[in-house]
């Protein structure tokens, strides 16, 4: 049954790309996963922030080093850039601590490295990121198929359970880990965090599940005496795979902001760790006399952000077919010269 | 229905009372808001001590605390709902919200409706022009716009827009460079709009570059911006322009009706400037200004209604909207002659950087008062407005093609229906049937707050009050902001779910 199932599955693009009027030729032959790759890396904007990720999460941690642990049993391996963020160095050359070769982000009046304290802010921050987006994004998963999957009175308790979710405000979540109870840790921070983000995408996924439920193939497998967990890892899921990475992926983008925003409120991440959040609410009144203090960390949040955003896109054009047809106006014009194609937009 | 309604009521409440709950415990667990007492230095410290502990009653553990709190809050025992005081100064509760709650309104409401107006629209015509160069723009900008923290876009816009604006009002003239580099920015954006060959993008590029250099060239000698004004010619061209992209947008501008009817309305409120301006002195209020409003939205619904026989809907919008812009350039005209007094007033720094009003103002001038919220307002709504922006327009273009795509499009095309027709009737009424959800909870926060915004803008609203609960270990308020929030949240949910299924009615609620 498995395979006759995925057979099908692989033979549903074709049809799905001869929709599209201009997929049949280029999918022909391809397995989904490979479609989907395809399509993924013809997303130049994607790409591009892919590529971007990369580099720039092997760039931060092997320059500002790993840390993990208390203050007690500390696990510390050093990066390859001279000073670490809480060493406090002699002014350099320039009287106001601006970029110079040695410190390419500029010192801060109290001596310390700039461009160590930004790595080590992006560590913290891409850390934190990753773990609200998994945590979210498992939790969200798991609440939203069983509640779209089975429906009834336990789609209706899950569903009353994420309207309970929603009311409780985040800000007081950041507020009690990170203010109040103090350096009990960033992970702890993230963790808390991710438990209480995750509603928006609980309600997407139970969405898909509840029209992906009523498909033949679900009904063919029931009646093949396939198992409820079966059909929920077997058939459902995997067709739904598309929505739950998108979405994860968006969902990752929207936690950087959380924590760069509640450590900008003096919520999130305290004092002796930094972020990046935390570095701008610091020295945003330096703006006008050491405006690098300002950007850097800015320009960091964007830059990651903005390249999460572009591989959700194209991840999302890749999973899902009729979106898909990134075709420029001149072929589209060549292939469809009459009103016919206006019709299928 | 009516049990549908009754049972998802029981059920809010019953959530309602487990958030305020678990809310009360995690802030009261979370620290102690005697610390700045016992920190002091005051002789009576002890004394203070028991007085504060028996009033909040902090001898009581907070899981049962919480029921004394939720028994004052619904007023079972007085009859009156009591929030209780606040720590410091010992102000009710109710008070602080009741009046943080219209700053709040203030400065959220005009940057929703513009997100939503704005958004909307420019994710309709995102989704109509797929692929194309607009469409890629608008998404670049949109993913730009999301991945912006709102205080970092905010230091930027107190820099550029407030403090770098009020040096340049000192010196309002225009060099050539930046001249040219305005000309081309504001030609690329026109262009965008534009589509078809090359030779009709680049003769649209050339005559918009022309008009916007030969503007600001003229706005910088005679220096406009610090003497701005629009004058009667001013409003009546603006009018006119809109008139006729109304008509464009709504019947196309074959339709003669309907851009005579707009035209006519724009000459009712040129009409009305003179006695407008005449009436409308230092002294004026707001009922008088509610009056002009409905007065010139009325008429204008008469105008559209008598000017056609059939079909009298697009052309009444066509001569509303027509009105209701004459009649804000009208207005912005009146405040643009107040614009050098408080120029003075504000002692050359007109564009605010922080609060909600200026407290040394002493005036009782209707316009310069109005002057000057609205300067305060400029820098938070520009900001909430391009956050929030993004949002729509992602979520109406996907929206938008989601309707595209379906058959009843096809059907109404191939009955030969005009491509406008199509758009205006069947796909976008359609389309921003899912956007009730995001609107629904989009106006649920209106009350909430925006925690980040008030903080860098310095506004007294209920994001403040919250935030200031939070830092101050303040119970009472804190459990004052956030249950006005959480039950605006909750209600919200129910209100999108009722919505969706009465203007969807293929999506039955499920008994």
């Amino acid at each position: 049954m498995a395979t006759n199932f995925r057979k099908k599955k692989n033979s549903t693009a074709p049809m799905e790309g001869s929709e599209t009027g201009s997929g049949n030729i280029e999918v022909v032959g391809l397995s989904q996963g490979q479609i989907i790759r395809k399509r993924f890396f013809q997303h130049k904007p994607a790409v591009a922030g892919l590529i971007f990720m990369i580099f720039f999460t092997i760039f931060v941690y092997s320059a500002a080093g790993i840390h993990l642990g208390t203050d007690q049993n500390k696990i510390s391996i050093p990066g390859w850039w001279k000073y670490s963020h809480e060493d406090i160095v002699p002014q350099g050359s320039c009287a106001t601590g601006c970029p110079s070769p040695d410190h390419p982000m500029g010192q801060l009046p109290n001596g310390r490295d700039y461009f160590s304290l930004v790595m080590r802010g992006s560590e913290i921050s891409l850390m934190i990121m990753v773990v609200i987006g998994g945590l979210a994004g498992i939790i969200g998963t798991v609440m939203g198929s069983v509640s779209g999957f089975f429906g009834g009175i336990i789609d209706a308790v899950m569903m009353r359970f994420t309207d309970f979710i929603i009311t409780v405000p985040v800000i007081l979540i950041g507020a009690v880990i990170g203010y109040n109870i103090g350096n009990a840790g960033v992970l702890l921070l993230a963790v808390f965090l991710g438990l209480f983000s995750w509603t928006g995408l609980a309600r997407l996924v139970r969405g898909e599940f509840l029209t992906l439920r009523e498909r033949e193939f679900v009904d063919a497998a029931r009646v093949a005496g396939a198992s409820n967990r079966r059909i929920i890892f077997k058939h459902i899921l995997p067709n739904s795979v598309g929505v739950i990475i998108v979405s994860t992926t968006l969902l990752l983008s929207s936690s950087i902001l959380i924590e760069t925003g509640l450590s900008f409120l003096g919520f999130g991440v305290q004092p002796p760790d930094v972020s990046l959040g935390r570095l701008i609410s610091d020295y945003q009144g330096e703006f006008i006399y050491a405006p690098w203090l300002f950007w850097w960390p800015g320009v960091i949040i964007i830059a990651i952000a903005l390249s999460i955003n572009f591989i959700g896109d194209g991840l999302r054009d890749a999973f899902d077919p009729r979106q898909s047809r990134r075709i420029n106006r001149k072929d589209f014009l060549a292939k469809t010269s009459t009103r016919d194609a206006v019709n299928k937009r | 229905m009516l049990a549908f309604i009754g049972r998802r009521i029981s059920l809010a409440l019953l959530i309602l009372f487990g958030s305020t709950y678990l809310t009360y415990q995690l802030a009261a667990y979370s620290g102690d808001p005697l610390a700045g007492v016992r920190e002091s230095t005051d002789p009576n410290k002890e004394v203070i001590i028991a007085e504060l502990t028996k009033t909040l009653q902090l001898d009581v553990p907070p899981p049962a605390r919480y029921f004394l709190w939720l028994q004052k809050a619904l007023g079972l025992a007085t009859g009156t709902p009591d929030l209780g005081n606040t720590v410091l100064l010992r102000f009710p509760v109710i008070d602080q919200i009741a009046t943080a709650i219209p700053i709040t309104i203030r400065l959220l409401l005009l940057s929703t409706i513009l997100a939503i107006v704005l958004g909307i629209t420019f994710g309709i015509l995102s989704a109509i022009r797929q692929y194309s160069r607009l469409d890629y723009s608008l998404t670049f900008l949109s993913f730009l716009l999301f991945s912006l923290p709102i205080f970092w876009v905010a230091v930027l816009l107190k820099e550029f827009m407030a403090i770098q604006f009020n040096d340049f009002l000192a010196r309002p003239s225009i060099d050539l460079i930046s001249n040219i580099i305005i000309a081309t920015i504001l030609a690329v954006i026109i262009t965008g709009f534009v589509s078809g060959t090359r030779k009709r993008v680049l003769i649209t590029f050339g005559i918009s570059f022309t008009a916007v250099f030969v503007l600001f060239f003229v706005a910088g000698a005679t220096e406009w911006f610090r003497y701005p004004s629009l004058g009667i010619f001013g409003i009546t061209i603006l009018g006119a322009s809109c008139a006729v992209g109304f008509t464009h947008v709504f019947t196309g501008l074959a339709n003669k009706k309907a851009l005579s009817a707009g035209l006519t309305s724009v000459g009712l409120g040129a009409a009305v400037y003179f006695p407008f301006n005449a009436l409308a002195g230092p002294g004026t209020n707001y009922q008088l200004m509610m009056a002009f409003a409905v007065l010139m939205l009325v008429s204008s619904y008469f105008i559209g209604y008598f000017f056609t026989k059939i079909d009298k809907g697009p052309v009444i919008r066509v001569s509303m909207l027509s009105a209701f812009f004459v009649g804000l350039f009208t207005v912005l005209d009146k405040l643009m002659q107040t614009w050098d007094t408080y120029y003075e007033l504000s002692n050359g720094r007109p564009i605010e950087t922080m609060g909600s009003y200026n407290i040394t103002l002493k005036t009782n001038d209707f316009w310069i008062l109005n002057l000057d919220l609205l300067t305060h307002l400029i820098l938070p709504t520009t900001a909430l407005t391009l956050i929030s922006f993004a949002g729509y327009l992602r979520y109406s273009r996907a929206s938008v093609l989601e309707v595209l795509s379906m058959d009843y499009i096809r059907t109404a095309r191939a009955k030969g229906m005009p491509e406008r027709e199509v758009i205006l009737r069947h796909a976008l009424r359609n389309a921003m049937i899912p956007l009730t959800t995001l609107i629904a909870f989009d106006i649920a926060g209106l009350l909430g707050g925006a925690i980040i915004t008030e903080a860098v803008f310095g506004w007294r609203g209920m994001g403040s009050l919250a935030n200031e609960a939070i830092v101050t270990q303040d119970l009472n308020l804190l459990m004052g902001t956030f249950s006005i929030t959480a039950f605006l949240a909750v209600m919200a949910t129910l209100a999108a779910d009722l919505i969706y299924s009465t203007l969807d009615p293929r999506i039955r609620i499920r008994k």
